[in-house]
């Protein structure tokens, strides 16, 4: 059996820590069976233990150690790396944000600190990066050239692209795709980066595969609404739609929020990060606080109309949806592969960074040669669907 | 020509289609999230539907209301709809007050509002009342049209027997029964069609003479694809409070296909403090069960199904069988949205309504009304046991063969 460390910045009730660290000590739901897990927390590693920490209680019960730093994390106090898979959680808990309004999670710290242990060690194993590589694109490249030197594969992202659909869609591998759009809520940068994220899973599916970023825009407040997305890509992604506010909030109604014009009545404060890619194709993150709470996305796909869906958040406290990214990282740990790639988590927290560095200057187009990541998409569907 | 669905709706949906289907509703009351709210909002307003906001092909012109709590929205929706016109009784509402029937459809919801409970502890809710209103315009005037019953057909079997005959008799499509059906399912699954099952399972929550008809619906939407279709239930015995435990115990029902049917759920009550998603134990369920109930019954081939509330440990409806030959069970969750909260729209009702319209516009049944009436007598048979201390009750009335369609009618789109 694998045995694996989890890094964490916080082990609290319904951190992501928690919440997916958990599934590895108790199972989880997967394809209609309680899932044992293949793999054995054997260390655990907390950044912060703020009221409510539950790390030494689960290191208890489940017979694991926490240790003070990650470097004895990863060597379980002995002089040699001593697991075979390390998850790094670094969300939630206490850090400062930037000017750019971003956390600055130490995830690049982090994962800085079990390279070193692997290089010193001369083996690596593979590494789960929870969310984004880091706040800064330079540091997420930093980490995925290391991983390749390294060689140790890498899996990281959101669990927006595994969760269920509504409709099960997937894109038809080697689409001609003309636009896509993707609707979000919630603050930046955590909500935001989800939401780009769950839209590029779809689109690094079309022909040519991923590309990279040629320039990244985003508009603030009345102004998003003048911003160049298509009108009926909005309409059919919030057609997917279970939480319009407003009216329907009010009587239950259903409502047309586009053509209404109460869109525009709803959201105080919309934003619009607008993605050109190097080939060409123009994508849309709509952020809508006040007028939805679930995340939507349609695109026009060549031969396929347009295509759309909601990816499906689970409710709390199950938040089932982690199970099924969980499920992705124990395939890495005892496989040794990656099942979809780290490049897509790495334009994704490239692409937010220019459109925060956007939002600052009042929304410029900015240029981003830097973000010419190019990767092509797994084969096999990645989301729940079984 | 053989037309698709979508191009009938297609057709029917162009502005110089001639003669939109009118249609007339009849609700028991018309308040926020009451079922009539859910599906006469949707002809009126239009819904989120294949990625469009779909508006029916059809305009419903005429309302009854029977009762107006706090809260109605009658008065609301007929001055933002003036099309719409609120009748004060049923005969009005077909007839326009022209004293022949006057609609092309109707829409019955007889759920929500205040109605007498009987000792059995069924609400009386007025569907017979209304539907045989229906059928009085309907032979007064010589002509039929299809009507959409919301639910099971009646709390009262022979009155349900008495609809759906009715239905047959004077030849008018007839639909009826539950979201749970027809909504998405998670993971997105058709139960296969022409399998040998051994066993079928619904866990879900909520009451008797409520839920448990969704329950029911659930489980039979799946198990009437099996090998020879639905071949009707021979008996029927319910299990409540202590009772059900020593059954579940005693292993009356696979105990497997009860944790199959909950490692589909996204609701589970975590049974420890601390953890937000873990699977119960039986002492676990006990203790966060306080009053569960089954419905056991023998389907007359030989499969037995078992549909359980387990109301305090889950909210959601979850599916699982043992299909002959098979080595993994089979089970999904009929995902509802529910407006607890979490959504605002229980859209769970778009494709009720989606399937309604349907038949307004094609004269055809998009599913089979002896599931309903299977349903609505498997829910009085169970109320019957549970009120007969939890007897085994033979169910010769509910002999009710019938074949699936081919087609899906879940929600994919």
């Amino acid at each position: 059996m694998k045995r694996i460390a989890i890094v964490s910045s916080i082990y609290r009730y319904l951190s992501h820590a928690q919440h997916m660290g958990d599934r590895f000590l108790i199972g989880y739901p997967h394809e209609g069976k309680w899932h044992k897990p293949d793999v054995q927390v054997v260390s655990l590693y907390v950044d912060q233990k703020p009221p409510g920490d539950q790390s030494a209680e689960r290191a208890k019960e489940f017979g694991f150690t926490v240790y003070p730093t990650i470097a004895e994390t990863l060597r379980c106090g002995t002089d040699k790396l001593a697991v075979d898979g390390v998850v790094i959680i670094c969300e939630h808990g206490e850090y400062p944000r930037n000017e750019l309004g971003q956390v600055l999670y130490p995830r690049y710290e982090f994962f800085k600190a079990c390279t070193e242990v692997f290089e010193k060690d001369g083996r690596a194993v593979p590494v789960y990066n929870d969310k984004h590589l880091s706040f800064s694109f330079t540091k997420a490249k930093w980490m995925l050239d290391e991983a390749r030197r390294l060689q140790f594969p890498v899996l990281a992202g959101s669990s927006l692209p595994v969760t269920w659909r509504l409709p099960d869609i997937e894109i038809p591998l080697g689409s001609q795709i003309d636009e896509a759009l993707m609707v979000g809520v919630g603050g930046s940068d955590p909500m935001d980066y989800h939401a780009l994220e769950a839209m590029q899973c779809m689109i690094e599916r079309r022909k040519g595969g991923e590309t990279g970023i040629k320039s990244v825009q985003l508009i603030d407040g009345e102004a998003a609404w003048k911003a160049p997305y298509s009108q009926e890509l909005l309409i059919a992604a919030l057609s997917r739609s279970d939480t319009p506010l407003g009216l329907t909030d009010k009587d239950g109604r259903t409502q047309d929020l586009v053509r209404t014009g109460e869109l525009k009545r709803l959201v105080a404060k919309p934003a619009a990060y607008l993605i050109e890619h190097n080939d060409g194709l123009k994508t849309t993150l709509l952020m809508l606080n006040g007028a939805v709470k679930d995340y939507t996305f349609a695109a026009k796909v060549r031969g396929h109309g347009t295509m759309s869906t909601q990816f499906l958040l689970t409710p709390v406290p199950n938040v089932t949806y982690s199970a099924c990214l969980v499920s992705k990282i124990e395939e890495m740990m005892v496989t040794g592969r990656a099942p979809y790639p780290a490049a897509r988590t790495l334009i994704v927290s490239g692409m937010l960074e220019s459109c925060l560095q956007s939002r600052q200057k009042g929304g410029e187009k900015l240029a981003t040669p830097h973000l010419g990541v190019r990767y092509n998409a797994p084969a096999q569907s990645q989301h729940a669907r079984r | 020509m053989q037309l698709t669905r979508r191009q009938i709706l297609a057709s029917a949906a162009l502005p110089w289609a001639p003669n939109r289907p009118r249609i007339a509703a009849l609700v028991t009351e018309y308040r926020k999230f009451s079922h009539g709210q859910h599906i006469v909002d949707r002809f009126l307003e239009g819904y989120g539907w294949d990625g469009e906001h779909h508006h029916p092909a059809m305009d419903l012109v005429a309302l009854y209301v029977d009762q107006h709590p706090n809260g109605d929205l009658t008065a609301d929706r007929a001055k933002r709809f003036p099309g719409m016109k609120v009748y004060p009784t049923i005969a009005e509402a077909l007839t326009g007050g022209t004293g022949k029937l006057a609609v092309d459809g109707v829409m019955l919801v007889g759920e929500h509002g205040k109605y007498e409970r009987n000792e059995k502890g069924q609400t009386k809710y007025p569907r017979y009342e209304f539907f045989k209103e229906i059928v009085k315009v309907f032979a007064s005037s010589g002509r039929v049209v299809p009507v959409f019953n919301d639910k099971h057909l009646s709390w009262n079997w022979e009155w349900a027997k008495e609809m759906y005959d009715t239905a047959r008799r004077m030849k008018f499509p007839l639909m009826a029964g539950s979201s749970l059906p027809v909504t998405w399912r998670t993971p997105s699954l058709e139960f296969p069609a022409g399998v040998k099952v051994e066993e079928a399972m619904c866990v879900c929550y909520g009451g008797v003479d409520s839920y448990d008809f969704h329950g029911l619906e659930t489980a039979q939407c799946m198990v009437e694809r099996r090998r020879g279709g639905e071949a009707g239930v021979e008996w029927v015995q319910a299990y409540r409070g202590e009772n059900f435990w020593k059954a579940y115990q005693e292993k009356v029902w696979p105990t497997e296909l009860v944790e199959a049917a909950l490692c589909r759920s996204h609701t589970l009550v975590p049974a420890r403090e601390g953890f937000n998603n873990i699977f119960p134990t039986v002492d676990d369920m006990k203790r966060i069960v306080k009053n569960p109930v089954a419905y056991r019954y023998r389907h007359a081939d030989g499969l037995h199904s078992t549909m359980i509330l387990m109301s305090g440990l889950i909210r959601d409806f979850n599916f699982s069988a043992k299909i002959s030959g098979q080595k993994d069970l089979f089970s999904t969750q009929m995902y509802l949205p529910m407006p607890d909260g979490r959504t605002t729209l229980a859209n769970f009702f778009s494709p009720l309504v989606y399937n309604a319209e349907l038949m307004y516009l094609t004269g055809k049944e998009t599913y089979p009304l002896e599931r309903t009436l299977l349903t609505t007598g498997l829910t009085a048979a169970g109320v019957e046991s549970l009120y007969q201390g939890q007897k085994q009750l033979a169910t010769p009335h509910l002999g009710i063969r019938y074949q699936p369609t081919k087609e899906s009618t879940f929600w994919r789109s």
